[in-house]
């Protein structure tokens, strides 16, 4: 464009500026609306084609890969077998796999919200909302998914807190919980659910859960007979008698 | 000197072989032996893997068989190289032959010579050989090239598309005019939407259609993936941001650990298994870093499935594969706790080392008097107080440490026994860990 001088050019140059960034950006909103567009097609027909024809895609390892990297980059699943009426009614079948794997996968993506213990209720939603608009994954699915994984060792297990049932994905053995709560224990020789609660920001599942793995392990050891009522974990291990160990 | 002028082969510590870029494995058979008449000073090689991929044909010694003398190294004759595949002669003499295949391959540009795989092993080789053909013939290295400098344009092409930039050639073809003016770049834009959906149709017609589309379809995603995540960090911040947000983030996990070519039953046959451990051995390497040396099987169950893409693999046959590491020279093993959780671990995470920091916690002065509980151990060694609690289960049954029960719980204390002499109880020596008890417990007494 060329520059003129003056005033009036100056205002004419920016108007100008101004109709071509309004142009840009509308080209730029229906880019992006075209591109969701696009994506949207490309992940149905992406997922169609992966329920489809699954087994015609494993024999071919070449188009695997590139199967694989499609769904990779459009984030489709690529583990969408039907349910079927054998999965149904024997358990054959990929479906339940598939769906362990997905349910795993969700757990460990939570992890770092809630410590690896998940509402059952609020998996199946997970689920639910990656699955879009097959058929609904109910939480008996889920349960047997989940124990088709008992294979792999009691480190994955469905535990009941009240009426609740939570998923428990990192076992005993793995889980830092329990020295937090060893070390805000320390203050006072004890604490109480509520405390552990406020503390960390934990759900009450999960706090009491720690707790009584705690108690199963000798840890702790209950104390009901104070007189606000509530139940006090004490730790006698970590109290003021024992002398402080030195880090090495 | 052409002695030996076949190409190494890199295998991974596990002993799988490491695949070039692209390179997909198609197909493995066992004792497999390796013969060439026209190099003089050919090495041996005797019963061995053979590898069939997309680009090379790989021989592995067999180390899985202790009995080989596996001193020959692994060798990759890339499949460029072949100038000839013999048809096998059907005769009563291949009746009582193992199989052989033969073939015809340049090694440099002045001669070329004739190699025989020779089958010991009960391989299909019909299918082996069909599929040598096949790959042969789709000359996949060829396309590498092509595929590096396409993607280069397209993420050429998407660093450099601001908001009307104009050059957006999202999937500009050769041939394009190129327009000017706005009209011409908003007509430019029409006719690539519209190019795309054609070709997105025409890839999802049925599945020969997507893949002889494949390549193109998955430089199409790549250039949307990087699209999206280039629009969702501009200021254009769509509604459903969120979502495509977290989705991204979700398929950026999985991109990072895919493998290209997972073992596969139909691929490794009669293999299957020992194939599949040594991925999993050389796979569950990295997230077991980002684990801290440890981590619960159901874990890489999932991570390992992911990575795989629709190469499910069942929860009995990861069992299968983690327990054959026993037998193969891997970097980590499989535990089993009491409890009966199962985890994977680093080798170097052994219960020697462990043992070795515990009894440095049980020796100074302070715990030699009042001993640790596990809970001390789990801070100080800054593991969950079950795990804490089993090593130190582990190491009272190994005799290092004794323990005492009391109100206050389970305590663990340094096992003196081994060093009192039977002969005489009251001798202490001037040295070792019973001496200095002695004296810790001697200036408790006195306080």
């Amino acid at each position: 464009m060329r520059r003129r001088p003056g005033i009036g050019g100056l205002q004419t140059a920016a108007a100008a500026r101004d109709q071509y960034r309004l142009v840009g950006e509308n080209v730029a909103k229906i880019r992006t609306d075209m591109m969701k567009e696009q994506l949207a097609t490309f992940r149905t027909q992406l997922e169609e084609f992966a329920r489809k024809h699954k087994n015609d895609i494993r024999k071919n390892p070449a188009f695997r890969s590139q199967f694989h990297e499609m769904c990779a980059k459009v984030g489709v699943d690529p583990l969408a077998s039907n349910k079927g009426f054998w999965a149904e009614l024997l358990g054959i079948g990929d479906f339940y796999y598939e769906l362990g794997v997905q349910i795993v996968e969700i757990c460990l993506a939570t992890r770092p919200h809630n410590g690896g213990l998940i509402n059952l209720q609020e998996l199946c939603i997970l689920l639910r909302q990656r699955k879009s608009d097959r058929e609904a994954v109910s939480e008996d699915d889920c349960l047997r998914a989940i124990s088709k994984l008992k294979v792999l060792g009691s480190g994955f297990e469905v535990i009941s807190v009240g009426k609740k049932k939570l998923v428990r994905s990192v076992p005993t053995e793995l889980n830092k919980d329990h020295n937090e709560i060893l070390e805000l224990a320390q203050a006072q020789g004890f604490v109480t659910v509520e405390e552990v609660e406020r503390r960390f920001s934990w759900t009450s599942g999960r706090a009491i859960d720690a707790l009584d793995t705690l108690l199963d392990e000798g840890l702790a050891m209950i104390d009901d007979g104070h007189r606000d009522g509530k139940r006090r974990y004490w730790f006698p291990c970590v109290s003021s008698n024992s002398t402080p160990v030195a880090d090495t | 000197m052409a002695t030996n002028s076949l190409p190494k082969a890199d295998l991974t510590s596990s002993g799988r072989p490491v695949f070039l870029q692209n390179e997909i494995e198609c197909s493995i058979l066992s004792s497999v032996d390796l013969e060439c008449d026209d190099i003089p000073n050919f090495p041996l090689l005797k019963s061995g893997l053979l590898v069939l991929t997309t680009h090379r044909l790989l021989w592995l010694p067999d180390n899985s068989s202790s009995s080989s003398s596996s001193s020959a190294a692994a060798v990759a004759l890339p499949l460029s190289f072949l100038t000839h595949i013999f048809s096998t002669k059907k005769s009563v003499k291949t009746l009582f032959h193992s199989p052989r295949v033969r073939f015809q391959a340049s090694l440099d540009s002045s001669k070329s010579v004739v190699m025989t795989v020779v089958m010991r092993g009960k391989g299909d080789t019909d299918a082996f050989l069909a599929k040598f053909w096949e790959n042969w013939r789709a000359r996949a290295w060829e396309n590498d090239v092509q595929t590096q400098t396409q993607a280069g344009v397209g993420s050429s092409s998407v660093s450099g598309s601001g908001p009307g930039s104009g050059s957006g050639g999202f999937y500009t073809r050769e041939g394009a005019v190129r327009m000017v003016g706005v009209s011409g770049i908003l007509r430019k834009e029409q006719e690539m939407w519209e190019s795309t959906d054609k070709s997105l149709q025409e890839a999802f017609q049925d599945l020969n259609a997507l893949m002889s589309k494949a390549k193109e379809m998955v430089i199409l995603a790549e250039k949307m993936r990087q699209k999206l995540l280039s629009g969702s960090n501009s200021k254009s911040s769509a509604t459903n941001d969120d979502e495509v947000g977290s989705k991204e983030e979700m398929q950026d996990w999985l991109l990072s650990v895919g493998i290209v070519s997972p073992v596969t039953k139909e691929s490794a046959g009669a293999l299957y298994h020992q194939q599949l451990s040594r991925q999993l051995a050389d796979y569950v390497r990295i997230p077991l870093e980002r684990a801290g040396g440890m981590i619960n099987l159901i874990d890489v169950y999932c991570l390992f499935n992911r990575a795989r893409g629709t190469e499910l693999i069942s929860p009995d046959d990861l069992l299968r594969a983690c327990s054959l590491w026993e037998k193969f020279d891997v970097p980590v093993m499989l535990r089993k706790f009491d409890s009966g959780v199962m985890v994977i671990q680093n080798k170097s995470h052994s219960d020697e080392e462990v043992f070795a920091r515990i009894k440095a916690l049980v020796t100074n002065p302070d715990t030699l008097r009042t001993g640790i509980s596990a809970s001390d151990a789990a801070m100080t060694l800054g593991i969950a107080p079950g795990m804490a609690k089993e090593h130190l289960l582990t190491a009272e049954s190994k005799g290092l440490l004794c323990r005492d029960i009391s109100p206050d719980g389970f305590r663990f204390y340094i096992n003196l026994f081994p060093e009192i002499n039977t002969d005489d109880v009251y001798l202490v020596k001037d040295y070792g860990i019973y001496n200095t008890w002695v004296r810790v417990a001697s200036a408790s007494r006195l306080e």
